[in-house]
């Protein structure tokens, strides 16, 4: 149902004669907030807290990391971890930050993340959730993408299968994965969910991307907070915003970080699930 | 304030009974051609240089002392027609104005008498001639009074191709729209490309901006009041136009000639057939369906029904479709109850209703929301003498709201849900005094009780904070039985106008009135969409309440040839509806913890120069305004410039009759852009997100917006012995090609391909710009 709004748009653009350019803008440029981009899951090696700054409109290349940060996680069973800046100093990590000792979350714990950056200190707190089991994966042939491939031989679509959890509340968040590599229909998607209006059965349900012949297709389903849903949700609208003429004015996404930190410290549980692609009109 | 209202009543009681033996002029004012009724037309008694003007149904009373009086019956466009009238006893008298001849080679624009611009009491109020908005060049050659509307004095345009309009620094649900009096609440086929009035059938339109009338409520803005035309009592007539979007043909005629008669008219658009020629299985099209019927049984009864049907529908291949449409039924009553009371009842309901429907076999399912409305209202007028005339009534309203229901297809993974439906009765009575002090000092006085209830069946959630719409905390439920009233408001809404007459060329006006809403639209963004759906004023959203005052100075030159005016007007809006940043508006069972009512002011002024006599006739329109908002929870409670703030907006149009054949028309529109909201800074996050930084609400303006459009009508002579009439109109929209901004948004910076160029990490500002250089034709018949 995301996408009504961009039905909408894409309508009047596409069908009355719009056309559009880019501009300049000139604005004043707004002073460096401290971004958080933070993570605990149940899987021990995926756990890692990212610090940037944000900065100007007209700024590109990959954002410089902070290094200087005091990063220490809590949890509610007395635990403590610090972290530290890029321990193996591998200039992909500028600005991540792991912990000194690998830990995995626990379904049911409440972890305190504290970030202090020159003084001026962040906090967050989430709990993390436990998560629904993928049943199944299933390969079908797309007739559309059959017939008219967006990219060579990627006519596989993968189906997913999974029993909603009807007498508790849950939010997931999945990524998906072709061989490793992060595969998005739209480089602006982000697949995220909540179950009040979904029930029981969910059956049949198309993942993003199409496939090629032995792809290796991996589906990873994150429990997340309520709270963490509506960050998704309003990071996904600010990144999709038409500028405020149908959908709402861009504003900030909600988030779980004091002082005006820019992201989100996330907890969630992991299931994962995996299949290689092989042409089911051959069984 | 109350007090006042008592203070007027026994004013009003008083004037009565000084009144002594007196006899009653009363009938109807019609077009000769074709028993259309004429409002607005003037009756005027030389002898005691005063007179009334005809009613909303063609209708006027005059009480005089017995005597021997001339009666002048004028109305711009029709011949005057002069009479000398002997009162001994009450009289009846229908008359019948003809048409001014065409050979003046002189167009007239609008109704209404020739110096009424000058002499009504009413302010702030415009009229749209439908043969003026018709010679005008249109988008897509389809004329449409709001695009007409939208060049007023005091009113802005959300932007190009939308039919949504802001009244002095209101919202654009703060506009009450009605069709034979039936509200519409989404007047917009298209997404806004197009309103719902189809100008085949539209008799009279006004806007009210300031100094309504109490018989008006329920929106803080505007009214436009919208009549169509009865249908010919005289004669058949038929009218068909082809145009490039869409074909409309209306037919009239008598059922019993001069005493009852029907019009039918319908319009649809046709792109959908192209589409489909072209194999391209997207649907698109709409339609409106007009249909009237009129009786009159006799000179004290006389009986309309409207109905009005009108729809979009969209589908997009075999996987997602969506419509949306509104229905109006009008049944009205007219009924003399002597030669002073004249007594309107009116049965209205009217529908408003949309629906999603995605067919794919995971998450397929059908959404359906609507609303309903049914009225009865009752509007008396009393014509105590020549210098006094009351209007009274009462409206009893009974509302349904339905939100929203999703109802699952086969194998999909939504369940049915359905959001709570709600229900509201409204009462309203008013009182309104037109009051000729002296002949130069009118005032017109009144007011309107407005009686809201949020009523059942349903259930109100209590929140641990009312305000916490990420972990919204239910702490009880308030469950409410059929019609039990939930929450009830009442507002006392004085209206006040007053007119002075400088000179018979010139006058000052004053008016201050309160307005109250209690149906709020649940839309965050500038331009309302068939999907959003409205809400009553219930136990979290209160009503929003308007007050302004306008004050100006009408001057009409070279005998009424032209005229000219100069208002200034202030308004305060308190509680008006706002939602919290970021707010989910879609199918959202919490929806009250997404509320933000604050404060918004408008103020400005407005300088309208109208000509409307002679070959040349239009106007030009120059608005200075500021709009305001300042809401808790929204922008950082600070102030903000509304979506619709424009500080300079001017317009002209007009259209020119070069011969019989030939006629030109043009308008031109300018204003400043619209304020927008820009990014201060970006910040990276995720999985490859480049997510704007937000500092300001409406801190950016867009570049300012200006049109010439330009249109050309051709009505080749009528063969004789051919008994129809044909025109052509060729029109250029946006004639220099201007590139108007639309709106404004970021991405990732990507090739003209839409790939991503370089490492996705840089963003960019794109401008969209909608209709460049648009040539259209248009072929109209009339038989």
């Amino acid at each position: 149902m995301k996408h009504i709004s961009k039905y909408l748009f894409g309508l009047i653009l596409v069908s009355f004669f719009a056309c559009e350019q880019t501009v300049r803008l000139d604005t004043d440029p707004s002073e460096a907030k401290v971004v958080i981009e933070g993570l605990i899951t149940t899987t021990e090696d995926l756990n890692y807290i990212k610090l940037t700054k944000s900065r100007d409109f007209y700024s590109g290349g990959l954002a410089e990391g902070i290094s200087n940060a005091v990063v220490v996680v809590n949890d509610n069973a007395g635990g403590e971890v610090r972290y530290l800046h890029n321990p193996e100093n591998l200039p992909e990590l500028d600005g991540v930050y792991l912990p000194e000792t690998p830990y995995a979350g626990v379904v049911g714990n409440t972890y305190t993340m504290s970030v202090t950056v020159d003084g001026e200190s962040y906090t967050a707190q989430e709990t993390l959730m436990p998560v629904t089991k993928i049943d199944s994966l299933t390969v079908i042939v797309n007739e559309d993408e059959l017939a008219d491939p967006d990219e060579e031989e990627h006519f596989f679509e993968v189906l997913f299968y999974a029993q909603e959890p009807q007498d508790r509340v849950d939010h997931y968040l999945f990524k998906f994965y072709s061989n490793d590599e992060l595969i998005k229909d739209n480089e602006e998607d982000i697949y995220f969910a909540e179950d009040e209006f979904i029930g029981e059965a969910i059956d049949d349900l198309p993942i993003a991307g199409f496939y090629a012949l032995d792809d290796l297709v991996r589906v990873e389903m994150y429990s997340i907070t309520r709270e963490a849903f509506i960050y998704y949700n309003d990071l996904f609208n600010i990144i999709n915003n038409d500028g405020g003429m149908f959908s709402p004015p861009p504003a900030n996404p909600r988030n779980n970080l004091s002082n005006g930190a820019l992201g989100y410290f996330q907890v969630s549980a992991i299931e994962m699930d995996e299949i290689i692609i092989t042409d089911p009109r051959e069984d | 304030m109350r007090k006042t209202f008592f203070a007027i009543l026994a004013m009003l009681c008083a004037v009565a009974a000084f009144a002594q033996q007196k006899y009653t002029l009363n009938g109807y004012v019609r077009d000769a051609s074709n028993g259309e009724e004429l409002l607005g037309v003037t009756v005027y008694v030389k002898e005691l240089k005063n007179g009334v003007i005809s009613n909303s149904y063609g209708f006027y009373s005059l009480t005089l002392a017995p005597g021997t009086y001339t009666i002048r019956y004028s109305f711009i466009g029709y011949e005057a027609v002069e009479m000398q009238v002997v009162l001994d006893k009450d009289i009846s008298q229908n008359i019948s104005l003809e048409e001014e001849s065409v050979e003046l080679e002189e167009v007239v624009v609008t109704g209404k008498a020739p110096e009424e611009h000058v002499t009504s009491i009413q302010m702030s109020r415009n009229e749209l001639n439908i043969d003026q908005v018709k010679k005008l060049p249109a988008l897509f050659g389809e004329p449409d009074i709001i695009k007409t509307i939208q060049l007023l004095p005091g009113v802005i345009s959300a932007g190009e191709g939308t039919s949504s309009f802001f009244v002095r620094g209101g919202s654009a649900d703060q506009n009450l729209i009605l069709i034979d009096e039936a509200p519409v609440y989404d007047p917009s086929h298209l997404f806004g490309l197009f309103s719902v009035f189809n100008a085949d059938i539209i008799k009279d339109s006004e806007l009210y901006k300031g100094g309504i009338p109490a018989r008006f409520g329920g929106r803080l803005s505007s009214i436009l009041d919208v009549r169509t035309r009865d249908g010919n009592n005289k004669e058949f007539e038929g009218e068909a136009g082809i145009g490039l979007l869409a074909s409309n043909i209306s037919l009239e005629g008598p059922i019993k000639q001069n005493e009852s008669s029907y019009l039918i008219s319908a319009r649809r658009s046709y792109v959908d057939l192209f589409l489909r020629a072209a194999d391209n299985d997207n649907l698109v099209y709409f339609y409106d369906i007009n249909a009237k019927v009129n009786w009159r049984a006799n000179n004290k009864n006389r009986f309309f029904l409207s109905l009005y049907s009108g729809r979009d529908d969209f589908s997009f291949g075999d996987d997602f479709g969506f419509d949306w449409g509104n229905r109006t039924a009008t049944f009205r009553w007219n009924h003399l109850f002597n030669d002073k009371l004249f007594s309107n009842t009116s049965l209205i309901a009217s529908n408003f209703d949309y629906g999603l429907e995605s067919t794919s076999a995971a998450d397929g399912f059908t959404w359906d929301s609507d609303l309903q409305e049914y009225s009865l209202k009752n509007d008396l007028n009393y014509y105590v003498n020549p210098r006094l005339e009351l209007d009274f009534g009462y409206h009893f309203t009974y509302r349904r709201f339905a939100p929203g229901k999703i109802v699952p297809k086969e194998g999909s993974i939504f369940k049915e849900t359905e959001l709570q439906n709600e229900y509201a009765l409204d009462h309203a009575f008013y009182l309104g005094a037109q009051h000729s002090i002296s002949d130069k000092l009118t005032f017109v006085y009144g007011a309107r009780l407005s009686i809201f209830q949020s009523v059942g069946k349903g259930d109100v959630y209590l929140y641990e904070n009312d305000l916490d719409n990420v972990n919204p905390t239910r702490i009880d439920t308030l469950s409410f039985g059929r019609l039990e009233p939930i929450k009830t408001y009442v507002n006392f809404e004085p209206r006040l106008s007053m007119r002075y007459m400088l000179n018979p060329q010139s006058s000052v006006k004053l008016s201050y009135n309160r307005m109250v809403q209690n149906t709020h639209l649940i839309s965050s963004g500038t331009v309302p969409l068939p999907f959003n759906t409205w809400a009553p004023s219930s136990y979290y959203l209160k009503p929003q309440l308007a007050d302004q005052i306008a004050a100006g100075y009408f001057r009409n030159f070279k005998d009424n040839t032209y005229e000219v005016s100069v208002e200034a007007y202030y308004k305060k809006m308190d509680n008006v509806t706002d939602f919290a940043d970021n707010a989910q508006l879609f199918f959202n069972t919490d929806l009250a913890t997404e509320y933000r009512q604050g404060e918004a002011t408008g103020y400005g002024l407005e300088v309208f120069v109208q000509k409307k006599k002679g070959a040349l006739t239009g106007f030009a329109s120059y608005t200075l305004s500021k709009a305001e908002r300042t809401i808790d929870g929204v922008n950082l409670s600070r102030t903000f410039l509304a979506n619709h703030d424009r500080r300079h907006s001017f317009n002209m149009l007009a259209t020119y009759d070069y011969n019989d054949k030939w006629s030109f028309g043009g308008s031109f529109t300018y204003g400043t852009g619209k304020p927008t909201t820009v990014p201060s800074g970006t910040y990276q996050w995720g999985d490859g997100y480049i997510a704007d930084v937000i500092t300001e609400r409406n801190g950016y303006r867009l570049p300012a917006f200006h049109r010439l459009d330009l249109s050309a009508t051709l009505t080749p002579r009528k063969n004789k012995g051919k008994k129809y009439e044909t025109s052509w109109v060729f029109a250029l929209y946006n004639a220099y090609s201007r590139k108007n901004p639309f709106s404004l948004y970021t991405r990732v910076q990507q090739n003209d391909d839409g790939d991503i160029v370089g490492d996705g990490t840089s963003k960019e500002a794109r401008m969209i710009y909608l209709f460049p250089l648009l040539p259209s034709v248009t072929y109209n018949i009339k038989f």
